[in-house]
């Protein structure tokens, strides 16, 4: 028996290495199972279309999804808090007509951006201020942020679509800061990892579970639950105004409408990322994953051919079935 | 002192008499027209709105303005506002073919003239002044024919399709006329996608995903200007800029520059401020015993990139948006 544990140990793992790929496993359970279920998505369309499988649809997966996962990642630090905000898709298009017109008005790329997001930053702290201070329900404040900011985003060039004026604009979402890498795919990756450090090992994003999971609770820890949602609610739309700042650079153009689509695609992609909307669960790679997941299908139904209206309830179908493995795993879990 | 006391009183009744019978004979000669726009955030009911006002300011009328929101009974509603506030003519761009039935029934049953601009009544309705339109199936043929020639001009018969929503009886027309232009000049519609948002961003997904199914497509006909600015944006960035045709329909300030640099080949514009004062005229006269032209559908004129600056375009495109665009 010794010579055979002799002979086997060098090749296994030492306990601890097995303990903590197992604690890696069950913390990402979720998020695994999202990427299974893209790969297995992007593998059906590609047995139908073998481009599909291509590096440069993979390019146009990365590229039609980078704004959206950067809203999403705004989107899950409110979430997790137990808030909510519809007013990102607002403010994403508000963000390209203020910086459209600050350039069109003389302004540098780097101030009309730092305009633009000066309107997110305010919309942000709308949101928090309203919430944490007055006390609303955060669906209540920003449906009202929805709409004002919306219809600001048609009263700045009178619902025109406007040009971006900096010839040198573009770089912002499609040059390359680490050279082979085009810095949509860096801010993603950048935002991404970083979003998670804070959630999961600084004490502040600790905060953000707390007091989702119970603001009284984290209140009478000692938890400062007022900054923290505030904080949430101004990274929100600080990220919204930035996914907005990449979009108009990638297609040099801003429209009012540009975001309307992305808020509930945000939320969904939260909640098939396996965050709670009642609070305290949630992570940066989830939402990143849940927001691949909604470009790929949308690319799948494009790709194949499929009327675009079906979009909708393919997501539809897709957060069902994400929210219900969620359930039972959960369950099963609770079982154990 | 009393007796000059009353005189002044009695001048400044006379004359606050006299200055109310003037104004309500200058109102009752001064017509006014409304404009109902399905909602003012798409630049198109703008310019649409932008022709009925120039028209009416030249015809001595005035201009009133309501948006509908997008909603038939805010349209009613609106209708109702107008006709109550006494305006004489309505030039209205519907929410729909299918919300104008009740609204035409009212406004027949109150004497009021009305214009349809861009969008026409339900097919079976008689009882407006006059539809000016675009001639969506015959446009949708020339479409066809000069997409299908921008393919085989580049080595190829495959063309793709960025469409308007398929619900929509314009769009409909469009491809009917495109589809059959396209069986006839030996082309293939290798694929066909609609839009849900109507913006930039999603025809160049669109467009990428479309190119990438199908490498082979040799020209691409946007059936509304974003699809047209996104299709040139993928272009470009996947160096096919003019390896690959665009034509596109509507036209804008951007696509316009767009056409200039090549980067689309041809423009069927919709002329957005001509339907505007075409529909006025036609209620100015109907409301002055002039004769009316019950139905005009205009065939939308095709712009090619290399006669864009000549005065035959520049005055269609004066027909297409206001100066200052």
């Amino acid at each position: 028996m010794t010579g055979t544990r002799a002979r086997i140990a060098p090749t296994e793992a030492p306990p601890t290495q097995i303990r903590q790929r197992e604690s890696l496993f069950s913390a990402y359970r979720t998020e695994i199972a999202i990427a299974l279920a893209i790969a297995l998505l992007a593998l059906a369309v590609g047995s139908q279309v073998p481009q599909a499988l291509t590096w440069g649809n993979f390019a146009n997966i990365t590229q039609a999804g980078a704004p959206l996962i950067i809203m999403s990642l705004g989107v899950l630090l409110v979430v997790i808090t137990g808030g909510i905000d519809l007013s990102v898709g607002s403010v994403f298009s508000l963000t390209g007509m203020v910086t459209a017109q600050a350039m069109a008005n003389g302004f540098g790329g780097i101030a009309a951006s730092l305009i633009g997001l000066g309107a997110g930053l305010l919309f942000g702290s709308i949101n928090g201020f309203l919430v944490t201070i007055a006390g609303l329900a955060p669906f209540v404040v920003t449906l009202i942020t929805f709409a004002v900011a919306g219809s600001l985003a048609f009263i700045v060039t009178n619902g025109r679509s406007m040009p971006i004026g900096d010839p040198d604009f573009w770089l912002l979402n499609s040059g390359s800061l680490i050279p082979g890498v085009p810095n949509y795919i860096l801010f993603c990756l950048v935002l991404m990892i970083a979003i998670e450090f804070f959630l999961k090992k600084m004490v502040a994003g600790r905060w953000f579970y707390a007091v989702g999971s119970s603001s009284m609770a984290a209140y009478l820890l000692g938890i400062p639950v007022k900054r923290t949602k505030f904080m949430a609610y101004v990274a929100s739309s600080l990220l919204a105004s930035f996914s907005g700042l990449l979009t108009i650079s990638y297609i040099l153009n801003a429209e009012s409408t540009a975001g309307s689509s992305l808020m509930l695609q945000a939320i969904a992609a939260v909640v098939i990322g396996g965050a709670s909307l009642l609070g305290g669960t949630g992570t940066a790679v989830g939402a990143v994953l849940g927001a691949l997941m909604i470009t790929v299908i949308q690319n799948g139904v494009n790709l194949i051919g499929i009327n675009s209206f079906w979009q909708g309830s393919v997501t539809g179908v897709a957060i069902l079935i994400a929210v219900l493995i969620d359930r039972f795993s959960k369950s099963r879990r609770g079982a154990v | 002192m009393k007796s000059t006391k009353h005189a002044v009183r009695l001048f400044a009744g006379v004359a606050m008499t006299a200055l109310s019978i003037s104004a309500a004979a200058q109102a009752e000669e001064k017509k006014t027209v409304a404009y109902l726009a399905p909602s003012l955030d798409i630049s198109y009911w703008q310019w649409v709105g932008y022709g009925v006002k120039e028209k009416a300011k030249e015809l001595g009328m005035d201009y009133v303005e309501y948006t509908s929101e997008n909603s038939p009974a805010k349209q009613m509603d609106n209708a109702r506002t107008a006709v109550t506030k006494g305006v004489d003519a309505i030039v209205i761009g519907p929410v729909s073919s299918t919300s104008t039935p009740p609204l035409l029934a009212y406004l027949k049953s109150q004497n009021v003239p009305i214009a349809f601009a861009g969008i026409g009544p339900q097919p079976g309705q008689t009882d407006y002044t006059s539809s000016v339109t675009a001639n969506n199936y015959e446009t949708g043929k020339a479409q066809g024919e000069f997409v299908c020639k921008l393919a085989k001009d580049r080595g190829g018969n495959q063309v793709g399709m960025l469409s308007l929503p398929q619900d929509r009886e314009n769009a409909q027309k469009y491809l009917k006329g495109a589809e059959e232009a396209f069986k006839a000049s030996g082309c293939d519609l290798a694929q066909m996608l609609e839009t849900r948002g109507l913006t930039v961003n999603e025809a160049v997904t669109q467009a990428n995903d479309m190119l990438t199914a199908h490498p082979d497509i040799k020209a691409i006909y946007g059936m509304y200007d974003e699809a047209g600015t996104g299709a040139a944006k993928v272009l470009q960035t996947r160096g096919l800029t003019g390896k690959v045709g665009i034509a596109v329909a509507d036209g804008s300030p951007t696509t316009i520059s767009l056409l200039k640099s090549n980067a689309i080949q041809g423009i069927f514009f919709q002329e957005a401020v001509g339907q505007g004062i075409d529909g006025t005229q036609q209620v100015f006269n109907a409301i002055s015993g002039a004769p009316v032209k019950k139905d005009l559908a205009l065939v939308m004129p095709l712009v090619t990139a290399d006669k864009v600056e000549s005065p035959e375009a520049r005055a269609v495109i004066a027909r297409v948006f206001p100066p200052a665009n």
